[in-house]
């Protein structure tokens, strides 16, 4: 079965070391020294790190300049963002006919509650 | 159970209250004739072809929209506790149950796991659900669900701050 983008990117965020990466390139491009800095792993951890962040197109590295920057990708993320949308409006509706499905039903089972005088 | 290690990766929660005791609302889930009624996008009508409420088992539907235009969905259920929790891999599917693209968004994932929780309390019942891709391969999932507990711990944060980067960008 073919993987789709946007579990390539849930599971690239599922790490926290891949998300505390993402979030420090939300302040900018920086080196994968200057990324490795506050966790403890090594360099080539980092970098595999790194490797998965890119192969979900979540972090660009720069090969203009020799230290390679960094760079948070923004696109995958709205993806994201844009599903989590249309998920959130398919349950939100769904739940809506649930509430009105429940009212029903127990008005039926129970005819002496309700939620109103009738006037 | 493994109540840690099969709740998907993701951010995405919603939360409902609803005015009925849990019991009818874990019924409400777990019943064919209940489920047509509520569950599924708006204007379409539902047909239940099969549910099998054990673990691996299928609730296999149809969705007719009102010109005629037939689609197909299932659950997969995963973990069954009545009547507090649920663990279903909801997708779209053929008529034989075969999983196939959303026929609406080839960016729609295949296989969206989804956590339901229930609580009570006072005659009103809390619905939590808890939903994100999976990824096809086991492997992959493994590594994905391992990830859950610090998940839950960081992840809306994260993702605060990267919304508020989209928000710029």
């Amino acid at each position: 079965m073919p993987s789709d983008c946007l579990s390539l990117t849930f599971s690239a965020l599922a790490d926290p070391t891949r998300r505390a990466i993402l979030a420090r390139l939300v302040e900018g491009e920086a080196s994968v020294n200057a990324l490795a800095k506050p966790f403890k792993i090594s360099l080539p951890g980092i970098s595999k790190h790194l490797k998965v962040l890119e192969k979900a197109g979540l972090v660009s590295r720069s090969r203009e300049a020799q230290w390679r920057p960094c760079r948070l990708q923004a696109a995958p993320l709205k993806e994201v963002a844009a599903w989590t949308d249309s998920y959130r409006e398919h349950w939100e509706q769904s739940f809506d006919r649930l509430g009105d499905y429940l009212d029903r039903i127990q008005l039926k089972g129970n005819p002496h509650k309700n939620h109103g005088t009738e006037k | 159970m493994e109540q840690k290690n099969d709740t998907p990766a993701s951010e995405f929660t919603i939360t409902r209250v609803f005015d009925a005791p849990r019991q009818l609302v874990w019924e409400a889930w777990t019943q064919a004739h209940s489920l047509a009624e509520w569950w599924g996008p708006k204007g379409l009508t539902m047909k239940v072809a099969k549910l099998e409420l054990r673990p691996g088992g299928t609730f296999h539907y149809s969705m007719a929209t009102p010109d005629g235009h037939e689609m197909w969905g299932k659950f997969i259920y995963h973990e069954i506790t009545p009547p507090e929790r649920l663990v279903l891999v909801n997708s779209f599917s053929d008529a034989a149950g075969n999983i196939v693209r959303a026929p609406f968004s080839q960016e729609w994932p295949l296989e969206v796991r989804n956590v339901i929780t229930l609580t009570e309390s006072a005659g009103k019942t809390t619905v939590t659900l808890r939903g994100g891709p999976i990824n096809a391969t086991e492997a992959e999932r493994r590594k994905f669900d391992s990830f859950h507990a610090s998940m839950n711990q960081g992840f809306g944060g994260t993702f605060d701050q990267l919304s508020a980067y989209l928000a710029r960008n």
